[in-house]
């Protein structure tokens, strides 16, 4: 089931829209999309996620990844994620270390 | 380990998907689980659960059962006005689900926890019945969601 990636710098933020499902078949594009955003170096990192109607826990290494590549005073925020989408990344206690926001 | 109530009433015959175990193979096994789940008219939430379980085991049978080699995963499904019931049965070495859970520990990051821990609990907390057995030389794992179930996914560890 296909992912859409895109990748865009608003200012001092780097922001991924992403739009599909994501799980284990589709993680490594967004894997590749954090890579290149880590580069930019601004102070945000802000994951547009309200167009995704499926994560597994394929997406949740990926955010990890993502923690782990920018800087330490850098901010991950993931935007607009649906119910299910937030709840799974609350599951995995990633709330603690990556912004959830509903704007 | 609980059973699956007798409290479901499902269909008696179950329908039969049997896929390689390849990460390419996950989408048809998603799309035969929410016509299940649309069959049994479980509500979004209860589907989006289902999928979740299914998917998460579906993908640690690929990734860590057969490790990358030649398998086949059988997905049989039962669906009625109570709920779904989904078997999967894999020839995969001898896994437990319950036992290779990692629920999510506070201050243990998540890369550094055993790889597919995350995504089984993850399963385990979609779900609202779960059995394990293994015969044969096959696992076979077997999940129910319900229609009027609850929603046991903790919301936070």
């Amino acid at each position: 089931m296909p992912l859409s990636v895109s990748l865009s710098i608003e200012g001092d933020t780097t922001v991924i829209e992403l739009t599909g499902e994501l799980d284990a078949k589709t993680a490594p594009d967004f894997h590749q999309t954090i890579e290149k955003a880590a580069g930019h170096g601004t102070s945000t990192v802000e994951i547009r996620m309200a167009g995704v109607g499926y994560m597994a826990s394929a997406g949740l290494r990926s955010l990890v990844f993502a923690q782990q590549k920018v800087a330490n005073n850098v901010t991950i925020k993931v935007v607009g994620a649906i119910e299910p989408v937030s709840r799974t990344i609350r599951t995995a206690g990633l709330d603690r270390s990556i912004l959830l926001s509903d704007e | 380990m609980t059973t699956v109530s007798d409290m479901v009433e499902l269909a008696r015959t179950p329908v039969v998907l049997e896929v390689p175990a390849t990460v390419g193979a996950l989408g048809e096994i998603a799309s035969f689980v929410l016509r299940l789940a649309g069959r049994a008219g479980l509500d979004k939430g209860a589907a989006y659960r289902l999928r979740l379980a299914v998917d998460e085991l579906a993908t640690n049978i690929v990734m860590h059962g057969y490790r990358g080699g030649d398998g086949r995963i059988t997905v049989r499904g039962r669906s009625g006005p109570g709920g779904v019931q989904i078997t999967i049965e894999d020839a995969a070495p001898a896994f437990d689900p319950v036992e290779g859970r990692l629920p999510p520990v506070p201050g243990v990051a998540p890369e550094d926890r055993r790889i597919g821990g995350l995504g089984i609990h993850l399963a385990l907390t979609s779900v609202d019945e779960f059995s394990y057995a293994h015969r044969d030389g096959r696992n076979i794992s077997m999940l129910t969601v319900k229609a009027e179930g609850t929603d046991p996914c903790p919301p936070r560890p």
